[in-house]
């Protein structure tokens, strides 16, 4: 979608007075059945995800793969050596699986240092981070997003987008200063 | 993910009809004083075993109720929101810990047959003589009577407070109550700590664990949290605290209970790694008894039980938000506190493997109904929920 100077749009933002008025948007938003939208203010909102129909997110699924991936390799690292490649009596402790105990922190460890890891860069990679530019930075007024702002913005990518739809609706919904906003 | 509650409770609360459960009321009773009539049938036949097993159904207890305690000053101590609507219970449950204090008394009638560092005379073991400046028994009399003081002062304080906060909603109470629970905190610590070493420690006397008071701890305050699950489920079954606890609660409690699963593993296996690991003859003692014939059987049922079946469920979310699930898992931990304390003090008698006793039973049981029973007229008293705490309607709208 292009504007008629030829620029190319990336969605539609409105402002609004308050939390409270974000949070009633939002819902109104997330019932017309937008995807492809995000809210924005200075402090989180509690409840925010439900009115914006966000869902469980599946980061957890990627940290539990992670922890499971540190705690075998902690186990085969273990087990491998001192059971069945290279047994050595250390301590007078068997060189079977009753050693067990002696390799128990360093499997916490490794599960929780794969855990952390994952968490970590999942996180980075779900909400496309490190990003140095945002085509929201185009509105002058958004820079109150930090401040004292509270933004809704629809991307125009969004199946359901139409300039007079987003427009209407988020005029209904409270929103002051619709603008669309350019994608550079 | 539910909207947020907008239910708003009616200021008077919601009361527990006794006449509904007077049937249940009198069946506790009955079973309560049964058997106790068969422990005192047990103390005479078989002192020994029955000094013993009076011993474990009291620390099983015992832990449980000072776990509930704990959960309360934790609450006024982090000023916490969410755990305002099940506080009550929580008060009503330490409220018992009075109870617990006469059910002490046969562990002192019966102390030479448990504690037999009683019967050693000064001069006949160096060990102990030189732990006599803390081993002896006025001084052991003394702090048992310093930990029920402590305990059932503090727990009468707390709710007394809460109760009269539910006739005006006067905010000082609130304020109160946190001074008590910041003045409690040190004590509790202190209190659990040492009559962990006192009662259960000092089964052995040779043997010495400075993770003892915090492993001890660990399964009280975990299989508290799930006892106050199984509390909170029964109420709600019987049809109160509908719409005052909800799903988000149960998350709540459920991410406690796994927490505390994990704690529980991590101080236990911290005590048992470093004994292990080190192999001091002076050390090994308790541990070689536990794992040898078939308390290692129970010992291994143990550490599965506790901690890695309870760990993999709770970690799942789903569970949590259903309260019959949580239900479940909340019973089996409350049952494996039993089996840890079971495996704390039964092989101080039967070194050479388990020997399960009628004697255990009859004096879970003997406690079990009459704490029942009491809980039952406690629970009459109040609302079932602080209805004018100043922080109720935050309390209802937990969102996790």
């Amino acid at each position: 979608m292009r504007t008629p100077s030829g620029n190319k749009v990336y969605g539609m933002g409105a402002e609004y007075p308050s939390a409270t008025a974000l949070y009633e948007a939002a819902k109104r938003v997330r019932d017309a059945g937008f995807k492809r939208w995000d809210v924005h203010s200075p402090f989180p909102i509690h409840g925010m995800d439900e009115a914006m129909g966000l869902g469980k997110s599946w980061l957890s699924a990627v940290v539990l793969a992670g922890g499971t991936t540190g705690l075998l390799t902690a186990a085969v690292l273990e087990f491998g050596p001192s059971w069945l490649i290279y047994p050595l009596i250390v301590h007078g402790k068997p060189t079977n699986w009753a050693t067990v105990p002696a390799f128990f922190p360093i499997m916490f460890e490794l599960t929780i240092l794969f855990s952390a890891f994952s968490a970590f860069f999942a996180m980075l990679l779900m909400n496309g981070l490190p990003r140095w530019y945002h085509p929201v930075f185009n509105w002058q007024r958004f820079s109150r997003a930090t401040n004292d702002g509270f933004f809704l913005v629809i991307e125009a990518r969004d199946p359901r987008f139409t300039e007079l739809e987003a427009r209407e609706l988020l005029e209904q919904s409270g929103g002051q200063h619709v603008t669309i906003i350019h994608e550079d | 993910m539910s909207e947020r509650s907008d239910f708003v409770p009616v200021p008077e609360g919601e009361y527990f009809e006794t006449n509904r459960f007077a049937g249940l009321s009198l069946l506790l009773a009955v079973v309560g004083l049964f058997s106790l009539a068969l422990c005192a049938v047990g103390a005479s036949v078989n002192r020994h075993q029955f000094s013993f097993s009076w011993l474990f159904a009291f620390a099983f207890f015992f832990t449980l109720l000072a776990g509930c305690f704990f959960w309360i000053i934790v609450h006024h101590v982090t000023d916490a929101e969410w755990s305002v609507v099940v506080r009550r219970q929580l008060e009503n449950l330490a409220m018992l810990i009075p109870v617990m204090a006469v059910f002490f008394i046969p562990v002192l009638i019966f102390r030479h047959h448990l504690y037999e560092w009683m019967n050693v005379a000064p001069g006949h073991d160096p060990i102990l003589d030189s732990k006599r400046a803390y081993l002896n028994w006025h001084f052991f009399l003394v702090r048992a009577i310093f930990y029920f003081a402590f305990f059932t002062g503090a727990a009468f304080l707390l709710r007394r407070f809460s109760v009269r906060q539910d006739r005006d909603g006067n905010p000082a109470y609130t304020l109160k109550m946190r001074r008590v629970a910041f003045t409690a905190l040190p004590l509790f610590a202190l209190s659990l700590t040492f009559g962990a070493y006192d009662w259960l420690l000092g089964l052995d006397y040779h043997w010495f664990s400075t993770m003892w008071g915090v492993y001890i701890f660990a399964g009280a305050a975990g299989s508290s949290m799930s006892l106050l699950v199984l509390v909170i489920t029964a109420l709600r079954n019987a049809g109160y605290l509908k719409d005052i606890v909800t799903m988000e609660h149960y998350h709540i409690m459920g991410k406690w209970m796994l927490s505390f699963v994990v704690f529980w593993a991590y101080i236990g296996f911290s005590q048992y790694m470093l004994i292990w690991y080190a192999n001091m003859p002076e050390e090994t003692e308790y541990f070689i008894r536990r794992n040898t014939e078939s308390w290692n059987s129970l010992s291994l049922f143990l550490v599965i039980g506790r901690f890695f079946v309870p760990f993999i469920l709770l970690l799942v979310r789903s569970p949590k938000r259903k309260a019959r699930q949580l239900c479940l898992i909340a019973g089996w931990l409350v049952f494996m506190q039993a089996v840890d304390i079971y495996i704390v003090i039964l092989p101080a008698l039967h070194g050479v493997g388990l020997h399960l006793s009628i004697w255990d039973f009859v004096s879970l049981i003997a406690i079990g109904a009459t704490l029942g029973f009491f809980y039952l007229r406690i629970l009459a008293k109040t609302s079932l929920f602080p209805n004018r705490d100043p922080r109720l309607l935050e309390s209802l709208r937990t969102t996790n």
